[in-house]
């Protein structure tokens, strides 16, 4: 369980980008995570509160862009959902693929004035 | 009050770290220190396999090692003991050593006339293998009681370490691990993996693992673009 720390690094980079663009409130944080990142949004969800508790980022809310992990077959080139269809081709069955989506952990925007 | 913008930031959430840990690969080649990162679940055998290399190295050069623990120093002084320069760091609740905390590890241990440095990190198959520390290598060991299943639980792990030991070799004939199927599961992980069975009790196998640092120390390929 290492959410808490990408949290406080979360905040982090918005507070450099608030500072930097003096911003006066940021309504809004939006992450972008993909499904083979190694963060899990249920649990980056439950602990943002405790992160930005006693903070100006306190009434600021966050949103989750969840991006699946998507391969192309090397084969074939067909594009299939790699965890839906654990990492084989459906169509020709072949387990060479190059990744297209799914590793991503950033953030996407913010809403500030 | 200003209307409400929205701004585009496509920042990587890790992009910090890798910067850190590309400074420090720097620095680090600067003072020709070479750093290995070696990662485990807990009681793989991290701590002796690290005793067994110091004592096979230890004539021909400066090692220290940096160890990572929730508590207690018993890993740092068995080191020592063998003849390494050592640290204990305690980190508390963390599941993973960062490019900051390995940072503040080197600095505590002075690297400078040190010829090779490990990095101890903390045991966990996981949390440790999403991020990069700065070293010029990194490795996982994986012992044989924890089976052959593990490339196929936790691959990332796998994907991304240049070197495997399988440690514990003497215990095999008591524990259904086929090192042939073993090897297909990684090797379709990640194809130009190096795998070392060994037994840091008996000392088998231990030497194709000390030359392969040898081998790298001499100009063996960094890890620059590693994210």
């Amino acid at each position: 369980m290492h959410e808490l720390g990408i949290v406080y690094e979360v905040i982090k980079i918005v507070d450099q980008f608030v500072v930097e663009n003096q911003l006066l409130k940021v309504e809004k944080i939006v992450l972008e995570i993909g499904e083979l990142s190694q963060a899990i949004p249920r649990f980056i969800e439950e602990c943002f509160p405790a992160a930005v508790a006693d903070t100006p980022y306190e009434t600021t809310a966050l949103e989750i862009v969840s991006v699946p992990a998507v391969a192309v077959c090397k084969s074939c080139h067909n594009e299939y959902g790699l965890i839906e269809h654990r990492k084989i081709c459906p169509s020709c069955l072949s387990e060479d693929f190059t990744l297209i989506s799914g590793r991503e952990f950033s953030i996407k925007e913010i809403a500030a004035y | 009050m200003d209307e409400l913008k929205i701004f585009s930031i496509k920042k990587g959430i890790q992009e910090d770290n890798v910067k850190i840990a590309n400074i420090t690969r720097s620095e680090l080649k600067e003072k020709e220190v070479f750093m290995i990162n070696v990662m485990s679940s807990p009681g793989s055998g991290k701590t002796s396999t690290l005793v067994r290399t110091i004592e096979k190295l230890k004539g021909e050069m400066g090692i220290g090692v940096i160890e990572a623990d929730v508590d207690s120093d018993v890993d740092a002084r068995s080191v020592q003991n063998a003849g390494a320069k050592a640290v204990q760091m305690h980190t508390g609740g963390l599941c993973h050593l960062d490019a900051t905390m390995a940072k503040a590890g080197i600095d505590a241990l002075e690297v400078d006339g040190l010829d090779l440095v490990f990095l101890e990190n903390i045991g966990n198959l996981i949390c440790t293998a999403g991020y990069d520390t700065g070293a010029m290598k990194d490795i996982a060991i994986l012992s044989v009681p924890e089976g052959d299943d593990k490339p196929l639980k936790y691959p990332m792990m796998f994907e991304r370490v240049d070197a495997l030991i399988i440690n514990k070799i003497d215990v095999m004939p008591y524990f259904d691990f086929n090192m042939t199927v073993l090897e297909e599961r990684v090797r379709k992980l990640n194809k130009d993996i190096k795998i070392f069975p060994l037994s840091a009790k008996t000392g088998e196998g231990m030497d194709a693992w000390i030359d392969w640092i040898k081998t790298e120390m001499k100009g063996g390929k960094s890890n620059e673009s590693n994210a």
